[in-house]
């Protein structure tokens, strides 16, 4: 059960520090591990666990709450607590800690013209890890012709209109609710 | 406690008057509970410089500049910079601990939710709207960030090289850092002759 706890702790302050672009750049990794490497979880469970923290509000990488509770679901109700909230302190301690720290010397660095580059390159890995991740949660969301039609449904309105994903995402369930059940 | 003094202004801020920490802790609470999906940083720019007022853009841009820059969720970066700049790092604290414990509570009922109503038909059925609507999301972040991203052939080639080191090599994200950030650093390094490498440098 300790060691539970270290590896959430170890797994996700490691990708707080790695979460160049936002927390959604590392959601590769944090599916290796959780349903690879540690075997916490099945792949459809990542997959719903990753939906209803997107279907819920919030900074979107809440996601590290429920690997943390379901990597320490078995142990009882108060330690799949605990594992929740170790994953999350974990996620987002690190990465606070160095905006406070950087904030110092911030006003000094900010004119250098290195700093373009380094957003300019953050950019394109950002787009691969999350290109990565957006294949991860195909292969385990789009299970037939209507899952797939959603899901280009759910793109095509992201693009191109200004609706609120919550109740894009809810009005989905809902339909598949009613015609797939 | 509702009146905690206001303190030394050894942090500069040109709100008239800096919020109580009350105040702080309410409002990221409600940013918390409020907030959706993507665009979250527009959103609390809105609500802290536009309405509030308890900072201008002067400061808040560049704290959005550095959170941007910096590894980790980019909400949660931003609570802590206006946190620290408004009240310093009890300010930071708050912020932070408001804006995720109101959606961390939230979240874990769903997943216990989840984990005990189980696998029925009607979950089942709910969830696979729900995640086939999550993967659209997805994929549409994809588009905005690539749309963002892509400034030469070189950078197609860095997108497909990460995805390839993930998905293919299965490594892990921070060594594909490792491996694809001093490339892409190097690339885009500054250059004093753009021209001479026009076609990847338009609209940088």
């Amino acid at each position: 059960m300790i060691k539970t706890y270290i590896q959430l702790a170890g797994l996700f302050s490691a990708l707080s520090l790695s979460a160049f672009g936002g927390g959604k750049v590392v959601l590769p990794s944090m599916h290796q591990a959780a349903v690879g490497e540690y075997s916490w979880m099945t792949d459809q469970q990542f997959v719903d666990l990753f939906s209803i923290s997107m279907a819920a509000p919030g900074p979107s990488m809440m996601v590290v709450s429920l690997v943390g509770l379901k990597a320490c679901l078995s142990y009882g109700f108060w330690f799949a607590i605990l594992g929740a909230l170790i994953a999350t302190v974990a996620m987002f301690l690190p990465s606070s800690l160095l905006v406070f720290i950087a904030g110092k010397w911030w006003d000094s660095w900010k004119e250098s013209p290195w700093r373009h580059s380094v957003q300019q390159a953050i950019m394109p890995i950002s787009t691969g890890l999350i290109l990565a991740a957006t294949w991860i949660i195909a292969k385990n969301s789009i299970h037939s012709i209507p899952t797939g039609i959603m899901a280009v449904v759910a793109l095509a309105l992201m693009l191109f209109t200004k609706i609120n994903p919550v109740l894009m995402m809810g009005v989905a369930g809902a339909i598949s609710w009613f015609f797939l059940r | 406690m509702g009146n905690l003094e206001a303190p030394k202004p050894n942090w500069q801020t040109t709100a008239a008057q800096p919020p109580t920490l009350w105040e702080l802790a309410g409002l990221f609470a409600f940013i918390g509970i409020t907030s959706f999906g993507g665009g979250l940083t527009a959103y609390i720019r809105r609500l802290v410089v536009t309405q509030k007022r308890w900072l201008t853009d002067e400061e808040f841009l560049p704290g959005l500049g550095l959170v941007q820059l910096l590894p980790g969720a980019n909400v949660v970066g931003i609570s802590v910079y206006i946190g620290n700049h408004l009240r310093g790092p009890i300010g930071a604290i708050i912020a932070v601990t408001s804006i995720i414990t109101p959606p961390f509570i939230l979240v874990l009922v769903l997943g216990f939710l989840y984990f005990h109503a189980g696998t029925t038909t009607d979950t089942k059925a709910l969830l696979a709207g729900v995640t086939a609507a999550a993967c659209g999301l997805m994929a549409s972040m994809v588009f905005e960030a690539g749309q963002k991203a892509i400034t030469g052939i070189f950078d197609i080639f860095l997108i497909l090289l990460t995805f390839a080191l993930v998905r293919v090599a299965h490594l892990h994200v921070p060594y594909v850092i490792m491996i694809v950030a001093p490339l892409a650093i190097w690339w885009h390094r500054p250059r004093p002759e753009k021209q001479s490498i026009a076609k990847d440098s338009k609209g940088v």
